[in-house]
């Protein structure tokens, strides 16, 4: 399959600045199944997390971008980039909502660094949230299922469906077992533990995941990410300020809608175009990855993304898995902060607090036992659907 | 449906209408028969929506021509069986009524 659409290359991104967008600030709420709180106000608290954290006031704010899914659905309500302007107490900013299914985070924080990145806004405010937990699962479920191709909604398929034919497929054509799948939600369930921002802080073992009721086989419970209500931002700044990080890149690409339109059941195209064109937009690749934040909405999604960016080589990402090289002290941690299985999954949060994840990372400011020592660069992949979309984060704290 | 879209310009098969040859870009079809395909992939879904049959096995098949389908499987097939797409089931129950279409089942 090609990918027709970029061939003029990728645009430069820090056209007419001195130095990339910097993250000087982020912060978040702590993940739960429930929060009591409207998500009007989870957006807030986390906006005022990332503002704390920047020791920025809000007035200095002059553009906002919200990245939400479905509130409309989950909350009965839309008009959330103005109302968290309301809350902010700004008037005269640029501010819109952005919805991109479960990457609306990561999608809001490129609007947020195009914005920056292109002269339009010296401090950029990226949000995003998602309160999932005022739909019943029933309704969840049919909300989220609504994003799938006509042909395959009418088949009854779900997300987790592909999840299991994607597991059911790898374990078939390479020597990994069912055990070695157990462990990727073992070790972000670990990692988790010690984030007090995540959903589960609570360790399980291979036997857990494997005892587990079944949801799509061979992927069980503990394969799959929760429901979950949460807020998480990031404020994006043209001049760098002291202990910032700067965006070394983000970009997205679009796959096929149908997911059975790829060639290869293991393909995730869009993860690998979005990975390519922000190493080629950062100047570096994934050998000088040090971090990553993966998206793991399904266990084997870890692999299939960590094969498709580079960081594992195609048949080979559950080697890393079994030899713990994807554990925090691991040569590459993989989703430090437990990841969407144990952080846990609001929709439009989540592509946000991978970046927010990975700038605590990259600022080393974490408790010890909690962070990767000597982290320098870090990426992001957030992806929408099965692979409809995906959005890449390249990070690098400042030398 | 049963059939699949063939690109006129290269021959590329796909079970999902659109504009554009994912292949080559033409934009003119003809309608094939799916003829038979091999399964690549099986799950079994035990939590499905509303209107679903529970538990909902499904397969992911490859037909010639480059086209996959992910579709309601038979029982008794595995990785690598040969199946056919068969038109006429009622697949899912919704509240503008049922949807029909094909499943995968064994090649006789
Ligand atoms: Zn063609």
């Amino acid at each position: 399959m090609t990918a027709q659409h970029r061939d003029a290359g990728v645009p430069d991104a820090s056209l007419g600045l001195d130095d990339p967008p910097a993250i000087a600030g982020v912060g978040m709420t702590e993940f739960a199944s429930a929060d009591d709180r409207p998500l009007i106000d989870l957006l807030l608290a986390a906006a005022e997390r990332a503002l704390d954290d920047a020791e920025c006031d809000a007035s200095t704010v002059d553009s906002v971008h919200v990245g939400n899914m479905a509130a409309e659905a989950f909350n009965e309500r839309s008009g959330l980039a103005n109302a968290l302007t309301g809350s902010l107490g700004l008037t005269g900013v640029t501010a819109r909502r952005i919805e991109n299914t479960s990457a609306s985070g990561a999608s809001a924080v490129q609007s947020a660094f195009e914005a920056v990145a292109g002269g339009h806004s010296t401090h950029a405010l990226a949000v995003g949230g998602e309160k999932m937990s005022s739909a019943d699962t029933a309704t969840a479920t049919e909300i989220i299922s609504r994003i799938t191709h006509d042909r395959e909604y009418e088949q009854g398929v779900t997300l987790p469906s592909f999840g299991g034919l994607a597991a059911a497929a790898y374990l078939d054509a390479y020597d990994a077992d069912r055990r070695d799948l157990a462990r990727i939600s073992v070790k972000n369930h670990a990692n988790a533990a010690k984030n007090e921002y995540a959903q589960f802080r609570k360790r399980i073992d291979v036997d857990d995941v494997l005892d587990s009721p079944a949801v799509a086989s061979p992927l069980r419970l503990y394969d799959c990410c929760p429901t979950s209500d949460g807020a998480a931002a990031v404020l994006i700044t043209a001049e760098p300020t002291p202990n910032a990080v700067s965006v070394a890149a983000c970009e997205s690409a679009t796959g096929t809608h149908a997911v059975a339109d790829r060639t290869d059941p293991l393909e995730i195209e869009s993860v690998r175009l979005a990975g390519e064109y922000a190493y080629e937009s950062a100047g570096f690749g994934a050998e000088a990855i040090d971090v990553a934040c993966i998206h793991d909405a399904f266990s084997i999604l870890e692999w299939l993304e960590m094969e498709e960016l580079g960081l594992a080589p195609e048949g080979d990402a559950w080697r890393l898995t079994r030899d713990g090289e994807t554990a925090l002290d691991g040569a590459l941690p993989v989703n430090p902060g437990g990841g969407l299985k144990a952080r846990g999954h609001p929709l439009g949060a989540t592509g946000v607090s991978q970046v927010v994840e990975l700038v605590w990372q990259l600022r080393g400011d974490l408790p010890e036992g909690r962070g990767v020592d000597g982290a320098e660069r870090g990426l992001a992949v957030n992806v929408a659907g099965f692979g409809n979309n995906a959005v890449c984060t390249l990070l690098e704290a400042d030398a | 449906m049963t059939q699949l879209l063939e690109c006129r310009e290269c021959g590329r098969r796909t079970y999902y209408e659109k504009r554009r040859c994912l292949e080559c870009g033409g934009s003119a079809f003809d309608r094939v028969d799916a003829g038979r395909g091999e399964l690549r992939s099986v799950t079994t879904v035990h939590v499905t929506p509303e209107g679903v049959r529970e538990p909902n096995r499904l397969g992911l098949a490859a037909f010639p021509g480059g086209a996959n389908v992910v579709a309601q499987l038979d029982e008794g097939l595995s990785i690598g069986d040969a199946v056919r797409l068969q038109g006429g089931h009622d697949l899912r129950v919704t509240d503008d009524g049922t949807l029909r279409g094909a499943r995968l089942v064994a090649v006789e």
